[in-house]
């Protein structure tokens, strides 16, 4: 009798979780495949909850080491607000436009690349034409609870690649670290740098 | 029982384990691919702007005549927050709490999105400018062409500055007379009186260089003139405690004004000119003393007091029929006392209040529109239909008016009458100047973009201009803005350097249209001659003001300082009398006039007059969007129509009643627990001579310390006795301590700062302009709107629902006390700002199963929304009752309590959490303000400079009471205000909760002649 009912209640509360799972995947479905990048960093803190390594598709796939390393371009030149604000600043397209007026979707042959044409900048100057900005996906997300402010992060040190990975080398940008509470503690209490201890009671960030 | 032979069929275990499998399974798809959010970038970077990071623009209030400075806090493009400008010579850094609420009549979700033309079925319908202006143009042709522009009316909302100037100027070019200049607050009577004695309408009134203030009704803490310089003064002057003048209010009510008197002499409405001519000398005591009801001997031991007291400031405000009579006795009076020059200031007046039309101008107006001579009315910002009394048949006389344009920004009972709305920006969205003193220009400049399809009024007259050839000429500037520019003393670059300040140097061009001089309509009739039992007070709310607050929900939900009522109107009405009525708080009254009656609850009140009742005025809109409409009722309906015959001003206190009890009853809507401190100790008070004894050591300050606790090593009852008993000083075990950052030691360094606050129960009057301040700050939702469902079936719709079921949400609140008084003399009142204690042994703390609630080394009780549960525990072991819970989802759209319908979610500050449903919440002191600065110095490279910022309630309180900082550093004024020695905390004493709150004693001035005590 026992051994029934059991039997019973059980598939029952695994076929709702199927359903959960389908439903979720379902709404998921309309959007653009993303990808799930597996290499979570070396010192990453995680949980099954953390879209960790998520490498959603952007409007324009840009691509960050042209600017950073061929290029050699600043983080800050960009994100032009990260050593002064809590938010690191996403360029304006005028700041985009400031070079992409001159260089345009047409790229002539250049260290050891042939001819092509940028679908990335034709699309950029679209927008611009438009005067519409670019709809970038947000990718590093904390929840409302949670203050996080890029400014003393900066000026203490902290290098931009610490919690954001090798930006410089990504051609698609994923979500390197967990950003999840043990892996912000961990580095607080000095187990990354010593140098960077830093206070880590609750009210640090969550008010 | 073995797990195998669980009853239930399926073991907990398990349970949870196929729970748990289904939830990580959705959880990690729903995060991939759940809830795509965009990172939406400028398209043009704004120069000066960082994101995240506040710009302050200097502005000037619009929320009243008096024209405060303002600096609007804007981030990412919106504006959120208001704080006094420190540079404008009026309210030097405090505002008001109306000031606070500007922004949610910016962000108010009834506004007016786009203009409204009124279609054949005579509903207003959206329409485009250009249809509207059109419109506009083809009436204003109309007008013209028929020979009629001089019978036009253009009643604008009183400013200062450049626009009635301009107004006037545009007018003329159409034409037309010179506009109505309206305000129904000012007190026409005072301004006409002073000009007459002074030459000014408003001179500096200064409270601190007088020994003693006699207001004769004159509510210069409510709504009477400025009240925030006044307040400054006031506050100012009672700081100096022993040598603080002695104030004694006059009059039938007790407002919050009269609450801040050391002795009240309650006067019957009417009788206030004969007290006026008995301390003069003109009249007899004696027969003042009969007309007033006031015993002889109190009103011969004022008369001797006064003429001792060189110099004495002595006010009046008293809208009655004799007004301006006693206005200028009160000025005679204070000429013989030697008043003027010292504490009534002509040479450093107030200009703010220069060329406001009476009240009598108004009426002749609607009169003249009653009788079909005006062709055309044009209004902006004033709603006459409401602030003008029913008997006026305001709505009849405008219907007589063929074409009606309202300027308006919200849907309130006049416009919604007019034929054509053009809804004019917000002050916060406008260009604009002032002149609040002689030499003192403040300019107005706008925070942010538009928030809606709206014009600035100024703009669409020179767009109409330029449309018109005969006067485009007149008016070739581009925009309003270039205008005032043009005119600017000093041109572009000292209006840029203006702008950066808020305030330059100059005058700005007045206007020199002629004035219509009106016959008053209808002279009042002595209040004593009509008919009623009891005398009728009505007195604007000093929330909503004239009613234009009612449409913010924070002003509605501000419990008014002396009665703690919100979201409802009241009647007032004397213990004495409701005995002999029968009639008990919450009892519905019925107060009938010839001109109609109005029902309300009772609240009996020891602060009235026992032959009078008062209504506050304010509420009781049809209109004016959902906070407003139908909340309350509108005293204005029995009122009859008389002013005053010598300056037109409106006889507000001007009949008599028949009060009759209905014998229906509604729950009072109010904040407070008991009106009395039950030996409590939670208010308390000095006389000025206990603060002498005080002062000579001949007494000494109740002991804070407590066996076994440390109270001398750092501040008296400011060292956190957790901390101490980390560090080891309780408890010598010190080995076994885990001292973590409670350490002094600590590499944080946290545990060198003690954040806490003094309050400073001398200065603070009690207005609540810190209540509205945090509600700015801090995202605090209101809660009892009439549509924010509080699931109870007796209170469905009903204003105030969740107020009545205990779910106020206000982080600080003033608590008021009733001291003395039982007999039915004069009693005291005393306030106080209760906010969390951040207690250093927090009963709430140990109590939290989740430790949602912990002390920080620094000294804040900190709850952290995230970690909370909701068990409400620290709520019930809090002894000053300064948790507020979420009782419901108010920051969630989809639920009926949603606290922000579009678009007043705009100004939730971006730095405070916005806490969701069953978590708990408190005062933070202003965590978010600590972390900007901590941060802001540590990018400079420095440590945190003393004083560098405080919380939201100090920056705005206009008293100056809230002192906020670090009491761990000698450097920060708080760390020297904490030991001052009229210093207290509350219920440490019975509690040992070792606060972080430091309150100093009010001090009283009791009578000469009378006992020390009260």
């Amino acid at each position: 009798m026992t051994k029934r009912r059991k039997r019973a209640v059980v598939p029952g509360l695994a076929a709702l979780a199927v359903v959960a799972v389908v439903l979720s995947a379902y709404t998921g479905a309309t959007q653009q495949p993303d990808t799930v990048i597996k290499d979570r960093g070396s010192w990453g803190y995680s949980a099954a909850s953390s879209p960790q390594g998520r490498s959603p598709v952007q409007p324009i796939a840009f691509p960050h080491p042209t600017h950073v390393q061929t290029l050699g371009m600043n983080c800050l030149y960009c994100h032009f607000s990260a050593n002064k604000s809590p938010d690191p600043g996403m360029p304006a397209v005028g700041t985009c436009m400031g070079c992409h007026l001159v260089i345009g979707p047409n790229r002539p042959a250049m260290n050891g690349r042939p001819a092509r044409k940028s679908e990335g900048i034709a699309t950029l100057q679209k927008y611009w034409a438009q005067k519409k900005p670019v709809p970038w996906v947000r990718i590093h997300h904390v929840p409302d609870y949670v203050n996080f402010a890029h400014m003393p992060h900066i000026n203490a040190g902290v290098t931009c690649q610490t919690c954001h990975g090798q930006v410089q080398q990504m051609n698609r940008v994923y979500q390197y670290a967990s950003l999840n509470m043990g892996w912000c503690i961990n580095c607080h209490v000095g187990n990354v740098n010593p140098k960077w201890k830093a206070r880590y009671d609750c009210s640090v960030c969550h008010y | 029982m073995s797990e195998n032979s669980t009853p239930s069929g399926v073991r907990r275990r398990e349970f949870l384990k196929v729970l748990g499998a289904g939830g990580v399974a959705t959880a990690a798809i729903g995060c991939s691919s759940d809830r795509v959010e965009k990172l939406i970038p400028y398209l043009n970077h704004p120069d000066e702007t960082v994101p995240m990071v506040s710009n302050y623009y200097a502005s000037t209030c619009r929320e009243c005549s008096a024209g405060c400075g303002v600096l609007l806090e804007t981030r990412d493009g919106r504006t959120f927050k208001l704080e006094g400008n420190p540079d404008h010579p009026l309210n030097r850094g405090a505002l008001c709490a109306r000031g606070q609420a500007a922004v949610q009549g910016l962000y108010n979700p009834d506004r007016y999105r786009s203009p409204m033309v009124r279609n054949r079925s005579g509903q207003l319908v959206a329409a485009t400018w250009d249809q509207a202006l059109k419109l506009m143009e083809q009436k204003l042709g109309e007008v013209q062409k028929g020979g009629r522009a001089g019978s036009t009316l253009f009643l604008n909302r009183h400013e200062s500055g450049s626009f009635p100037a301009f107004l006037d100027e545009w007018l003329a070019a159409n034409g037309m007379p010179a506009h109505l200049s309206v305000d129904p607050l000012a007190d026409n009577a005072v301004i006409a009186a002073n000009r007459q004695s002074y030459g000014v309408s408003w001179p500096w009134l200064a409270f601190s260089a007088a020994r003693l203030i006699v207001s004769i009704g004159a509510d210069f803490l409510d709504t009477w003139g400025a009240n925030v310089p006044q307040q400054l003064e006031f506050a100012d002057a009672r700081a100096r405690l022993a040598d603080a003048p002695r104030f004694v209010y006059v009059g039938p009510r007790r407002s919050l004004t009269g609450c801040n008197a050391d002795q009240w002499i309650a006067c019957r409405p009417g009788s206030e000119l004969a007290i006026a001519n008995a301390l003069l000398g003109k009249g007899s005591v004696n027969d003042a003393a009969t007309a007033s009801d006031v015993p002889v001997a109190t009103l011969q031991a004022l008369k001797t007091e006064l003429t001792g007291a060189r110099p004495a400031l002595v006010l009046s405000g008293v809208a009655g029929s004799d007004a301006m009579e006693l206005a200028l006795a009160v000025n005679e009076l204070n000429r013989q006392l030697g008043a003027v020059g010292t504490t009534v200031q002509p040479d450093r007046a107030i200009t703010s209040f220069d060329g406001i039309a009476t009240d009598a101008d108004v009426i002749a107006a609607v009169e003249a529109m009653r009788a079909g001579q005006v062709p055309l009315l044009m209004i902006r910002g004033v709603n006459p239909v409401f602030t003008s009394p029913k008997a006026a048949a305001v709505v009849d006389a405008l219907k007589k008016v063929p074409f009606k344009v309202s300027f308006s920004s919200y849907p309130d009972e006049t416009s919604e009458l007019c034929d054509l709305i053009l809804p004019d920006h917000h002050a916060i969205e406008s260009w604009g100047d002032a002149q609040p003193m002689a030499n003192v220009i403040a300019v107005q400049q706008p925070g942010m973009a538009p928030v809606y399809d709206t014009r600035q009024t100024a703009d669409v007259l020179i767009t109409l201009a330029k449309a018109n050839a005969g006067i485009a000429a007149k008016f070739a500037a581009p925009n309003y803005m270039r205008w005032l520019i043009d005119r600017y003393p000093g041109g572009t670059s000292a209006f840029t350097l203006a702008l950066e300040k808020g305030v330059g140097t100059g005058a700005v061009a007045a206007s020199t249209a002629p004035r219509r001089a009106t016959a008053i309509p209808k002279t009042a009739a002595p209040i004593a001659q009509t008919a009623g039992d009891l005398f009728l007070v009505v007195y604007p709310s000093c929330s909503l003001g004239d009613g234009s607050g009612a449409n913010k929900p924070w002003l509605q939900e501000f419990p008014d300082p002396v009665t703690k009522i919100c979201w409802q109107s009241w009647v007032e009405i004397n213990q004495q009398t409701a005995v002999k009525l029968g009639v008990d708080t919450g009892d519905i009254l019925r107060v009938e006039t010839a001109q109609g009656a109005v029902e309300a609850p009772a609240y009996v009140f020891m602060g009235i007059q026992k032959d009078t009742v008062a209504m506050a005025f304010g509420l009781g809109h049809t209109a004016y969007g959902r906070y407003a409409a139908g909340v309350g009722v509108n005293p204005g309906d029995v009122l009859p129509v008389g002013f005053d015959a010598k300056s037109g001003s409106f006889a507000w206190t001007a009949t008599r009643a028949k009060v009759t009890k209905t014998g229906a009853y509604t729950p009072i809507v109010t904040t407070e627990g008991s009106a009395r401190q039950h030996g409590r100790g939670i208010a308390q008070a000095l006389t000025v001579r206990e603060l002498a004894d005080l002062a000579a050591g001949r007494v000494t300050e109740h002991a804070e310390a407590m066996p076994g606790m440390p109270n001398t090593e750092y501040l008296p009852g400011l060292r956190s006795p957790m901390a101490a008993d980390a560090q080891g000083v309780v408890s010598s075990n010190i080995k076994h301590k885990e001292q973590g950052m409670y350490s002094p030691d600590h590499w944080s360094g946290m545990a060198k700062r003690r954040w806490a606050m003094t309050v400073d129960l001398a200065r603070c009057t009690g207005c609540q302009a810190c209540v509205t301040a945090c509600y700015a700050e801090n995202n605090i939702p209101t809660v009892a709107a009439p549509y924010q469902e509080s699931h109870t079936a007796f209170l469905h719709g009903v204003a105030g629902g969740n107020i009545l079921k205990g779910r106020e949400m206000n982080w600080i609140r003033l608590e008021r006390y009733w001291e003395g008084g039982e007999d039915g003399g004069d009693f005291e009142a005393r306030f106080v700002p209760m906010l969390c204690q951040h207690c250093g042994n927090a009963p709430c703390e140990p109590v939290c199963p989740v430790y949602a609630t912990y002390h920080s080394p620094d000294g804040l009780n900190v709850q952290v929304y995230n970690r909370c549960v909701g068990t409400r525990y620290c709520s019930n072991n809090c002894p000053y009752k300064v948790r507020y819970f979420n009782w419901f989802g108010y920051g969630e759209p989809a639920r009926p309590q949603y606290a922000w319908p579009e678009r007043l979610s705009w100004q939730l500050n971006p730095d405070v959490t916005v806490r969701g449903k069953g978590v708990m919440e408190k005062c933070s002191f202003c965590v978010q303000r600590i972390r900007e600065a901590e941060h802001r110095a540590k990018a400079e490279g420095r440590e945190l400079r003393p004083d560098e910022f405080t919380t939201s309630c100090a920056q705005a309180c206009p008293s100056r009471a809230i002192t906020f900082g670090d009491a761990a550093d000698n450097d920060w004024t708080v760390a020297k205000l904490a030991l001052d020695k009229r210093g207290y905390h509350v219920f440490q004493e019975q509690l040992n909760t070792f606060p972080a709150v430091v309150y100093l004693k009010k001090v009283n001035h009791p009578a000469p002649a009378a006992p020390a005590g009260v």
